[in-house]
């Protein structure tokens, strides 16, 4: 397998993993859950690094994960309480870990080079370096893990559809109805937390932060209904991914960064020409109805939209 | 500032350290009440992500890695992501998180591949450009406070000046809007400011903890009080005090001061959160267990009155199995009871005591003007459409009216009172 074939599969995967969770972060205002969980594992890390020594990539994820089991379910927390809105609860919870994290390697490990860079914060250009064997194929290691969070994604959105979907525009019509919003949305929020730290530490975390938003508010432009959104979802996703990678080769520049502006182009495209909800639509649409007040005016006779 | 710093009983450094971190802690405190109130809460996150490209630039401009010009350079970063963030709101098709997030995406892998090109075709020397965005409060300097308590100035001076036409635009921008405010100018001027705490802020604590400075004296001040003007000097005092404290930890302890500011103010917007009075989690857990408890000794207080009233004084089983409530809930219920004064015991058996049966024959009568008031209420012409406290009518409609109502019931039917 080449290189280049596995880092575009890699990010393939990884678009796919966070095209399924995107749309339903973004429709329950939690868009930046995944940059609130990039910040908050590093405690995870360092602890790791304290009690055991050792910057291995899978203790490393398993300490990662718990706090960024720990970050979500906090945020839920004071969401749930109804005292604080979502993007505060946010803002309160992931500095709080991010700063026991600085706290804890000041104190005990500043004389070790852990950096946030080396260790969880992988980097997709690394990706085809590290192999493993599956059914006596060397592909990247990447693949089959990225492979696997994305099928579980794909389950879990798929037999949840239905408890996703009402949860996510009627919260209140859902509980009346016997689903269960705060299951379903933990359910949700611990997706996100194992999906981010598992595809940090393939391809890092900018690359995870921008697949979980910019393809899902591109598509919230483009589209009205959920299935569709998902849809359109996965399809930027796809194309930055690909089209990010040729661009980076072309550029010479970092691949992550390629493909984060691919994806950040894709949602300023839908932001200015979306049919109907576009910049330029909206335009348009104030243009025609002004013209028609103003004919209506001049010609005496009530305006008919 | 200078004078300042001399008269505290610190070192030079440590005061210097102390008072800047005062000052930012009232200045994101107050504006950042503009954010958390709006949904923007993070944007702090953004405009600290959205300076790597400025930093970047104008390094490729410059060519120098001096602080003015990328200070200058993440400013205006910063600024057009602000704004870009206010015009994709503005669209009506996204929430301000999704907006946040994918301006925070695109500047920030926009400045990833802008950093990886300077390395291709640069000198090593940008090596180090976005350790830029964490900050140091211990190379803080005495300028560098003077200029911040200049911006704090300024900035509450504008709020000051302008609050009608803020919180008008805060809450309503529609009727704003139609009132005639200059609504988009007023927003900007706004988001301009919070960028200015940010810009501020990242050199003192870090990209990442300056989030947490802006969120937290507004959560805390938010659950203590309900009016914008008293929210936003509450969140100033929660900022100076969440600032000074950290600094002081800090110092005594010898750790980082950003994220001992940031502990010590996750610890107060929790405590806020969770005791706040009529609102705090735990405040309202504990009055809903003496609401419960308060039901169930009123509940056997009744249940008493009627057995003793029906027959020889019960037992306190005999007790349970009439109210049908569980025994221990009786026991804890007669023990509460006992210690008021209100039983007397008789072996086993139990009786009310003179005040007991005075307490009883009053809340017989509390649940008696209850059901007479919801069954001819109606009738009674009040200078007033208030619905009475249930526990306490008398208290709540004075005992004028209360005798009315009782001449209404004696008189019976509808046609009576007329």
């Amino acid at each position: 397998m080449s290189d280049g074939l596995a880092i575009v599969v890699t990010a393939l995967l990884v678009a796919t993993a966070t095209g399924l969770l995107g749309p339903f972060l973004v429709l329950r205002r939690q868009a930046l859950m995944s940059d609130a969980v990039s910040h908050a594992v590093l405690p995870g890390i360092v602890l790791v690094f304290v009690l055991f020594g050792t910057r291995a990539p899978l203790p490393v994820i398993l300490g990662a994960g718990v706090f960024a089991v720990l970050c979500v379910l906090a945020i839920d927390a004071f969401r749930a309480s109804g005292l604080v809105r979502s993007d505060a609860a946010i803002g309160l919870v992931f500095p709080t870990l991010f700063a026991l994290g600085v706290i804890g390697i000041n104190t005990f490990a500043s004389g070790a080079h852990i950096d946030l860079d080396a260790t969880i914060y992988g980097e997709i250009a690394f990706s085809p370096f590290r192999t493993t064997e599956v059914l006596g194929v060397e592909v990247a290691r990447s693949i089959p893990i990225l492979g696997a969070v994305a099928l579980v994604n794909l389950v879990l959105v798929a037999a949840l559809w239905k408890e996703l979907k009402v949860t996510t525009f009627d919260p209140e019509f859902a509980r009346t109805t016997g689903f269960a919003p705060r299951l379903v949305s933990r359910l949700l929020l611990l997706a996100v937390a194992v999906t981010a730290v598992v595809s940090f530490e393939s391809v890092g975390a900018i690359l995870v932060v921008t697949m979980l938003i910019v393809p899902a508010a591109a598509a919230r432009m483009l589209t009205d209904r959920l299935a569709p959104m998902v849809a359109v979802t996965l399809a930027i996703g796809w194309a930055s991914a690909a089209g990010g990678y040729a661009t980076a080769v072309e550029l010479d520049a970092s691949i992550a960064g390629a493909m984060g502006m691919i994806a950040a182009g894709a949602f300023a495209a839908a932001l200015l020409l979306a049919p109907r909800h576009g910049v330029l639509a909206r335009l348009a649409q104030r243009r025609r109805a002004r013209r028609r007040v103003a004919a209506a005016l001049a010609s005496g006779r009530p305006s008919r939209p | 500032m200078g004078r300042l710093i001399d008269l505290l009983p610190l070192s030079y450094t440590n005061a210097v350290v102390l008072v800047g971190a005062v000052v930012l802690g009232v200045t994101a405190g107050v504006l950042g009440a503009f954010a958390v109130l709006r949904e923007r809460s993070l944007i702090g996150d953004a405009l600290s992500h959205a300076a790597l490209p400025g930093v970047a630039i104008a390094f490729l401009f410059t060519g120098a890695k001096d602080a003015t010009s990328l200070g200058a350079g993440a400013a205006i970063a910063c600024v057009a992501a602000a704004v870009l963030i206010v015009l994709i709101e503005r669209t009506g098709r996204l929430r301000p998180d999704a907006a946040i997030g994918a301006v925070l995406a695109g500047f920030f892998s926009l400045g990833i591949v802008l950093l990886t090109y300077l390395a291709n075709f640069n000198n090593a020397n940008q090596a180090g450009l976005d350790q830029y965005l964490f900050g140091q409060a211990a190379g803080l300097l005495e300028r560098d406070v003077n200029v911040m308590a200049a911006l704090c100035a300024a900035s509450l001076l504008a709020v000051a000046v302008a609050f009608r036409p803020l919180k008008t635009t805060l809450f309503d921008p529609q009727f704003a809007a139609s009132a005639g405010l200059p609504v988009r100018t007023i927003e900007l001027a706004m988001t301009a400011m919070l960028v200015v705490a940010v810009v501020v802020g990242i050199r003192t604590v870090g990209a990442i903890l300056m989030v947490a400075l802006l969120v937290v004296p507004t959560v805390t001040a938010r659950q203590l009080a309900d009016r914008l003007g008293v929210v936003l000097v509450l969140a100033g005092v929660v900022g100076a005090a969440v600032g000074g404290a950290g600094a002081l930890v800090s110092q005594s302890a010898e750790l980082p001061t950003g994220p001992v500011i940031v502990l010590c103010g996750f610890g107060v917007a929790t405590a806020a959160v969770l005791l706040a009075p009529r609102r705090g989690v735990l405040w309202l857990a504990r009055r809903r267990l003496a609401d419960r408890r308060r039901r169930l000794v009123e509940g056997v207080l009744v249940d008493l009155e009627t057995a003793l009233h029906a027959g020889p004084p019960p037992t306190a089983r005999e007790l349970a199995l009439a109210g049908g409530r569980p025994p221990r809930a009786v026991a804890r219920a007669l023990r509460h009871l006992d210690r008021a004064g209100m039983l007397t015991r008789d072996g086993d058996r139990v009786l009310l005591s003179e005040t007991g049966a005075a307490a009883a024959h009053a809340l017989l009568e509390r649940r008696e003007l209850w059901s007479l008031w919801l069954e001819h209420g109606w009738r009674l012409a009040l200078p007033d459409a208030r619905e009475p406290d249930p526990t306490d009518v008398r208290a709540s409609l004075g005992d004028d009216v209360v005798e009315r109502l009782r001449a209404l019931a004696v008189a019976g039917g509808p046609e009576a009172g007329r």
